[in-house]
């Protein structure tokens, strides 16, 4: 098997898949990665849809996103155990090392941080990659492409700053 | 903890999206195209914001592209329904700007650092830390926070701002995303940790 599939197999495998949850025929809604995230968090650290409004407003699509991130885990697992043969405890990125540092105290730490503005930032605008991105995008929503111009521009100018430039000495 | 597990679980059961098997099969297939296609991988996500990489905008278009022409026709045909986000403007904005510093530095968005946990990364498994801490500020702080995200533009497509024409847009932007996607060029960072772990 080779240890990874190129760019147009991967965008229509996962168009395929993306019908799939779409349609009647499977789960009638576009998938999306970000309120499970806040679903299981929310388990985590008890916070009960009784008590918080949040909690509340997710209850139903946090779960079936959350069930789903199980199924991401597990999809992930098998292939990196079986198919791809990569998996191995790793702590930091090779071009991080390249690009920032070797540290590992510092890549944890940038880590957590980011982690962090992740979900809250997915959850501020209402969703992430998955939900704005691609099935937004796949839906033509204006929503979806405000997030995409605005993250990813926001990530291309913060790379900038926050990396070395390419070939600099460590 | 165990009893909201089985509520989780008899929730999906419960909507009209699924059987909890389903739910899961997607889930699978979707980590597992991620990883099979090196998605959740740093070198590829954060790579591809810092220029050495373009595996990611080209693999996205090409979804986005595939997958609005389908859902047009599924739609069209009554087999499926759009499930639109609301444009709330100042939440998307905020937002999208802390999502994007995170995605930069992390290297993996929210569904692919759980992929890149399964493949032995100790740096994802602490994202998801920070990520399950933002979760539950977010959901504490939602009182305040909901009243400095809008305005709530609601549930707006392409076709509802150009007032109609949906064909149309959905047709000129899955071309415009597919022959981008098959323009951009071959930029892979062959990450020498892939090469060792044979």
């Amino acid at each position: 098997m080779p240890k990874s599939i190129p760019w147009w197999v991967g965008g229509i495998a996962m168009s395929l898949l993306f019908y799939l949850s779409f349609s009647v025929w499977g789960a009638d809604r576009p998938i999306g990665a970000s309120t499970g995230m806040s679903y299981i968090a929310n388990m985590l650290f008890g916070l009960e849809p009784e008590n918080y409004k949040y909690a509340e407003i997710i209850k139903e699509s946090g779960a079936w996103e959350a069930v789903m991130l199980i199924g991401v885990f597990f999809g992930g697992l098998f292939m990196s155990v079986f198919v791809t043969k990569t998996f191995h405890i790793s702590y930091i990125p090779t071009l991080w090392k390249e690009r920032k540092n070797k540290s590992v105290k510092s890549r944890m730490i940038w880590s957590f941080i980011a982690g962090f503005l992740l979900v809250f930032g997915a959850r501020l605008a209402g969703g992430c990659n998955s939900g704005h991105i691609l099935s937004g995008g796949s839906q033509v929503a204006v929503s979806g492409i405000i997030f995409a111009v605005v993250a990813l521009g926001t990530g291309i100018i913060t790379g900038r700053f926050f990396y070395k430039k390419k070939g600099c000495k460590v | 903890m165990i009893e909201r597990i089985s509520n989780m679980f008899a929730t999906v059961t419960d909507q009209a999206h699924g059987s909890v098997w389903l739910v899961l099969l997607i889930g699978f297939c979707f980590g597992a195209i991620i990883l099979y296609s090196r998605l959740d991988k740093f070198e590829k996500m954060a790579g591809f914001m810092i220029f050495e990489d373009t595996l990611v905008p080209r693999m996205a278009m090409t979804t986005v592209a595939l997958s609005s022409l389908g859902f047009y026709f599924l739609v069209d045909a009554g087999y499926a329904s759009y499930t639109i986000k609301p444009t709330i403007l100042g939440g998307l904005i905020i937002g999208g700007i802390l999502f994007g510093i995170g995605l930069v530095i992390l290297g993996k968005c929210p569904s692919a650092f759980f992929v890149s946990v399964s493949e032995g990364r100790i740096d994802a498994f602490v994202g998801v830390l920070g990520g399950m801490v933002g979760g539950a500020v977010f959901t504490i702080a939602y009182p305040w926070i909901e009243k400095i995200i809008g305005p709530d533009l609601g549930k707006i497509r392409l076709s509802d701002f150009f007032g109609g024409y949906d064909l149309a847009i959905v047709l000129t932007l899955s071309t415009v995303l597919l022959v981008t996607a098959y323009l951009l060029p071959t930029i892979n960072y062959v990450d020498p940790a892939d090469e060792k772990s044979k």
